[in-house]
């Protein structure tokens, strides 16, 4: 028998009133693992954090963490005893405590003295390199600034499983690079689990170890990241994890599934450039033929004008299961 | 208007307040002053030197303070109950509480004599009287329970606006436990509103006179408005008059010395921007066990402090005299009567009209002092117009007769500046508890999206404080619907309000044209008032 | 709506006030401001007021009234600031107790005129000033199931011991007139005080609150007006009401003509009206009593002890009174 799972979800299945957020949700994370939820608004992503943090009662389905029951007996277990930490999304931060007090609040309820609670909190707050803003209060913090602050809150807890709940859907771009590593880097120092709500494809797939893919309150696929991205199951669940064409196959075999760098320019199949973007280090080609239309990914700048004619070679396709738009 | 506009509505806005500060504060207070400086002259001295002054004065302070460290946290409680949880009936609950607001304080207090007094409900029923009731502890007591339904919905009103559920969740997931979260979060998210509350009732209290009248005196307990009261009613000589305008005058300084202080030092330090994507707060679902035992306390207390003395009201007001068994036998809707005349009737109409428009205006007044309190030039005028409100109803009266009875006097419109003048900070209180966090960005949203500074306001700004101005209209508006002192000084012919009609007609000491005036306000304003909270409460959920 | 007839009265008022106060009633009801109208501030009940009101209207037709009625509290108060924001702007103003109405005179607001029917009125009743109306009757009222006092000392025994009740002299006109007629008794004086206080008497705020309190069955006794608590007896409550020896003590409510208002016909034949026999009838079968002998009034037992103040020493010696009572009942 295998170690029990940090995190363990069955059959879960929460409603507000009328509405079913979230319908028969299943999965399980291991110690020390990255689980994405990846999905759009309105999916369910925050309703599974909610419920697996103790915020909202499910109507039915069970969460253990680390084997312990906490939801889905008779007496579900309140969130100050539920091993967890959690980031939220608008940060939530007190707006009469400083920083200091913030990452030392966690602390002070598990019994520690006040000096001691804010030692610790110094502690953490110079690890994640902020010790210079520990008295200024949520209201004299930037965004990135406030969210650390949050991040730092949740490691005070020293828990054995992050929510994190779209930490960084209110940061700059150039904040957000160095909060994702930041708070990967802490987490796995901790060898904690974590579950990873976003909607960002490219965020989901680069943090981690495996991408559970949510909609209308329904797991869609859940797997590795180079699993759902190259084997969807199905075409939203394509398109929620990155550009996808879908063009009638060369061999006549139906409809298949091609990514950006699945295809290149020049070669025997024929089409009209219909775009360019240039994106850097690679370009874009929207290129429409005889088989539909295709998004082609080349490496450095664009080589044809738009309606050019040019030819193409598939390298590589996915059969889209069951039936597709 | 669009142009070079930004400068006009800055400078309409600055006169919005300081015109009416001027008209409603300053000057009344300044004839006050002048009153009592040139005639007073050096007699100042005797005034504030006269026997028994100190112990009303210091009667006055303690009670005031008493009844606020009472009355806040029991409001505070009713809020978190009411407003927080799930507790079954909490619509009929949150009704039931504001009962005292529609019961005129005299009667008030006359109703608690009726039911614990010697011969009372309790004394008949199960030989239990409390002689206290008439003295020191019984005026606190009823005071208190006057003062909680203002306290829980200014409170009320500042967590719904305030309600930001994810701060709670963060403290519990942090580990602190449901009790733990309240006293560290909760409630430190709330004391703009606590605060708001406490000095709305410190101040009232000061200038309380009508139970502590009726309760103190047996006792020989006497306030700062009870002997201003003794200087009006006798003699009518102009010694009498100026003493009872400096004893006022007292009462606005010792309230000034309160207020700015606790005005100027909490006010900085309860701003915070309040995340843009707050959501509303859901009633917390808690364990059956607790929500029983909550019902429970509550139907108690509401059944001790309110269902028992205004049940005796309401038999007062069918039973044909005092003293004489409420049975059936005995009733009789003679005070209905004396209530429902085409003359009172036609004074509701005008009764209702005030109000409303008092409410509406209050409303609007409330919210330009939040506003404006906001800048740095305008935080003085949240303090300022708390003087008006600690002036028994009398001498305010008194005051805009002196300044504006040359032109207005026995007009509805100076009834309407004397409800204005004393119910400004009830308005303004609320609002402002529930404004200071509402985040400038959304406003500055919609004037980017080509919407002018009043459409903005009504736009973006009216729905998140919806609860809160309805919160200060509804306590505006049932105030001065029953409000006695004042009008019964002001009106002239065409300008009676109802209480002023009953009140003349129930002279000789008789309660039950005027308990029937309280059943008949209680039916008037509990129909509007239930769909108000319950308009309020739709806004709310749907604002989340 | 109510704000365009608010700004309609400002507009008149401020117009009509530019003529330096002169004529203060007519300034505060423009429209009514013909010769015929009157302006009256009174504390005298409204169920009294209200029949005498109609009768006047109907005698002397084309006459209207303008009331303003209040407790004398707020009456004084009204005065009080009627007379610093341009002046009185009653023609005539109808007291409760003559120390008050006084003390209008004093400052120059009321009186130099009585009604030429004055001399049908007891002197005890009038001045040079003013001409009392109505009277008010400070009684005994007792619950039924205790013993009927005889005389005011019986307050004083052990059938009322912690159960009676007296109005404040420091603000009820009535109780002050009592007082000041108890301390110059002889037999009684403040000694009369320490014994209630000493009995266990209970000291409230107004005759009114003594009637509730008693019919109520907080107190088993007490001092109040006569109107009120017959009315409570007239009404089911289980009191009685008793004419103790050596009286009852009569407090007369005084009408007086407004200085500025000396040469007001209407308000002048007002006051006649009041006084005089069909005034003093009509006020009779309303409910006051009044103080025209001879006229109908509502009970008066047969050869009930009445006593009469001294008002003017009273009111020279109100602070010496008062604050011997208050050494024994306190603020």
């Amino acid at each position: 028998m295998p170690a029990e799972p940090a995190l363990e979800v069955r059959d879960l299945v929460v409603a507000y009133g009328r509405t079913t957020a979230l319908c028969g949700v299943s999965l399980s994370v291991g110690t020390a693992e990255v689980l994405a939820l990846l999905g759009p608004s309105g999916s369910g992503k925050s309703t599974l954090l909610q419920a697996v943090a103790g915020f909202v009662v499910p109507s039915a389905g069970t969460v253990r963490l680390g084997g312990t029951t906490v939801a889905g007996n008779c007496r579900p277990v309140p969130p100050e005893r539920r091993d967890l930490g959690v980031v939220f999304q608008n940060y939530a931060l007190w707006p009469h405590l400083s920083a200091l007090d913030t990452v030392a609040y966690p602390a002070r309820r598990r019994g520690v003295g006040r000096p001691q609670a804010r030692s610790e909190a110094r502690a953490i707050l110079e690890r994640l390199r902020i010790a210079h803003l520990a008295d200024r209060k949520p209201a004299e913090l930037s965004g990135g600034e406030q969210q650390r602050v949050g991040l730092a809150r949740a490691l005070a807890r020293r828990p054995a499983v992050y929510l994190f709940d779209e930490p960084t859907a209110h940061l700059d771009t150039h904040v957000r690079g160095v909060f994702l590593a930041e708070l990967v880097a802490r987490q796995r120092e901790a060898g904690a689990a974590a579950v990873y709500a976003t909607h960002d494809a490219e965020e989901a797939l680069g943090l981690a170890d495996r991408v559970a893919l949510l909609s209308e309150g329904r797991l869609l696929q859940i797997g590795t990241p180079q699993q759902v991205y190259d084997e969807p199951v199905d075409l939203f669940a394509a398109r929620l994890t990155g550009p996808a064409s879908l063009i009638d196959a060369p061999d006549g075999g139906g409809t298949v599934l091609v990514r950006p760098g699945w295809a290149r320019l020049g070669g025997p199949l024929e089409a009209e450039v219909r775009a360019v973007w240039f994106r850097g280090p690679h370009s874009d080609h929207l290129v429409a033929g005889p088989l539909g239309e295709l998004l082609v990914r080349e490496p450095g700048p664009p080589r044809h004008p738009v309606g050019a004619r040019v030819g193409w070679t598939l390298l590589r396709s996915w059969p889209l299961p069951g039936p597709t738009g | 208007m669009r142009g070079g506009g930004s400068a006009l509505p800055r400078a309409g806005a600055t006169a919005a307040v300081v015109v009416p500060l001027a008209a409603l504060v300053a000057f009344p207070l300044f004839r006050l002053v002048q009153v009592a400086w040139q005639e007073g002259g050096g007699d100042l001295s005797g005034v504030l030197g006269a026997d028994g002054l100190g112990t009303a004065l210091r009667n006055t302070v303690v009670l005031a303070a008493g009844v606020t460290l009472a009355a806040v946290p029991l409001g505070v409680v009713l809020a978190l109950v009411l407003r927080r949880s799930d507790l079954p009936g909490r619509a009929f609950w949150q009704a039931t509480v504001l009962a005292p607001v529609v019961v005129p304080d005299f009667v008030l207090g006359y109703s608690w004599t009726q039911a614990y007094a010697r011969a009372g409900f309790t004394d008949t029923l199960l030989g239990l009287s409390w002689a206290g009731v008439q003295g020191p502890l019984g005026v606190w007591l009823v005071l208190v329970v006057n003062a909680s339904p203002l306290a829980y919905l200014v409170v009320a009103v500042g967590l719904a606006a305030r309600a930001e559920p994810d701060l709670e969740r963060a403290a519990r997931v942090s580990g602190a436990g449901s009790a733990t979260t309240l006293v560290t979060i909760t409630l430190r998210l709330v004391f703009p509103a606590v605060a708001a509350a406490a000095v709305l009732v410190f101040v009232l209290t000061l200038g309380t006179f009508a139970i502590p009248q009726v309760l103190g005196a047996p006792a020989g307990f006497s306030t700062v408005t009870t002997r201003i009261y003794a200087d009006l009613s006798i003699g009518g000589d102009p010694a009498s008059f100026v003493e009872a305008v400096t004893l006022a005058l007292l009462l606005v300084l010792v309230a000034a010395a309160t207020v700015a202080p606790a005005d100027s030092i909490l006010g900085p330090r309860l701003r915070a921007a309040r995340p843009a994507d707050a959501q509303a707060a859901h009633p917390v679902p808690g364990r059956q066990t607790v929500r029983r035992a909550e019902a429970v306390v509550l139907g108690g207390y509401l059944a001790f402090s309110m269902c028992l003395p205004l049940a005796a009201l309401a038999l007062s007001s069918v039973t044909r005299a005092l003293g004489v068994p409420p049975t059936p036998a005995n009733w009789t809707l003679d005070s209905f009567r004396g209530v429902l005349t085409v003359r009172t009737l036609e004074a509701l109409g005008r009764s209702l009209g005030l109000s409303v428009v008092a409410a509406t205006l209050l409303v609007v007044l409330g919210g330009l002092v939040a506003v404006a309190e906001r800048r740095r030039a305008g935080r003085a005028t949240a303090s300022l117009i708390t003087l008006t409100l600690v002036l028994p109803g009398s001498t305010l009266a008194v005051a805009l007769l002196i300044a504006y009875g040359r032109w207005l006097s026995g007009s509805l419109a100076l009834i309407l500046l004397a409800y204005l003048a004393k119910l400004w900070a009830f308005a303004h209180r609320p609002i402002a508890g529930a404004l200071d966090r509402l985040p400038p960005a959304e406003l500055y949203a919609a004037r980017a999206s080509g919407a002018g500074v009043l459409t903005a306001v009504r736009t973006v700004a009216l729905r998140p404080l919806a609860p809160a101005l309805l919160g200060a209209w509804l306590v505006c508006f049932l105030t001065a619907l029953h409000e006695v002192t004042m009008s019964s000084l002001l009106y002239g012919p065409g300008s009676e309000t109802l209480a002023v009609i009953v009140l003349n007609s129930s002279e000789l000491g008789r309660i039950g044209p005027t308990a029937a005036l309280s059943v008949v306000l209680t039916l008037l304003v509990a129909v509007p008032g239930i769909l108000l909270w319950w308009a309020s409460n739709r806004l709310r959920t749907r604002a989340g | 709506m109510l704000v365009l007839a608010a700004c309609g009265g400002t507009s008149t008022g401020a117009g009509s006030s530019g003529g330096a106060g002169s004529s203060g009633g007519a300034g505060s009801s423009s429209e009514a401001a013909s010769p015929e109208a009157l302006t009256l501030y009174t504390c005298v009940s409204d169920t009294t007021i209200q029949p005498v009101l109609e009768a006047f209207e109907k005698s002397q037709p084309g006459s209207t009234v303008d009331l303003f009625r209040a407790p004398t509290g707020e009456l004084n108060a009204r005065v009080a600031a009627d007379v610093r924001s341009g002046g009185l702007r009653a023609d005539v103003i109808w007291g409760c107790d003559p120390l008050t109405v006084q003390a209008f005179v004093d400052q120059g607001l009321v009186g130099g005129w009585t009604p030429p029917g004055a001399d049908a009125i007891p002197t005890q009743y009038r001045t040079d000033d003013y001409v009392g109306a109505a009277v008010l009757y400070l009684v005994a009222v007792h619950r039924t199931d205790v013993p009927a006092p005889r005389a005011w000392s019986d307050l004083t025994g052990p059938d009322y011991t912690g159960a009676v009740a007296v109005p404040d002299p420091s603000v009820a006109a009535s109780a002050l007139g009592a007082l000041g007629w108890f301390a110059a008794a002889p037999g009684y004086g403040l000694d009369f005080y320490r014994d209630l206080k000493s009995n266990g008497a209970v000291q409230v705020k107004t005759p009114d609150d003594v009637t509730t309190g008693v019919a109520q069955g907080i107190y088993d006794a007490g001092m109040t007006t006569a109107n009120a608590a017959y009315a409570a007896r007239d009404d089911g409550s289980p009191v009685d009401v008793v004419w103790p020896e050596p009286g009852a003590v009569a407090i007369y409510g005084p009408v007086a003509l407004a200085t500025h208002s000396a040469d007001s016909q209407v308000a002048q034949d007002f006051i006649s009206f009041v006084v005089g026999a069909d005034g003093q009838r009509v006020l009779g079968e309303a409910g006051s009593y009044p103080t025209r002998p001879g006229g109908a009034g509502p009970t008066v037992p047969a050869d009930a002890p009445i006593v009469f103040p001294d008002w003017a020493t009273i009111g020279q010696s109100r602070d010496t009174i008062l604050s011997s009572y208050q050494q024994l009942f306190g603020g």
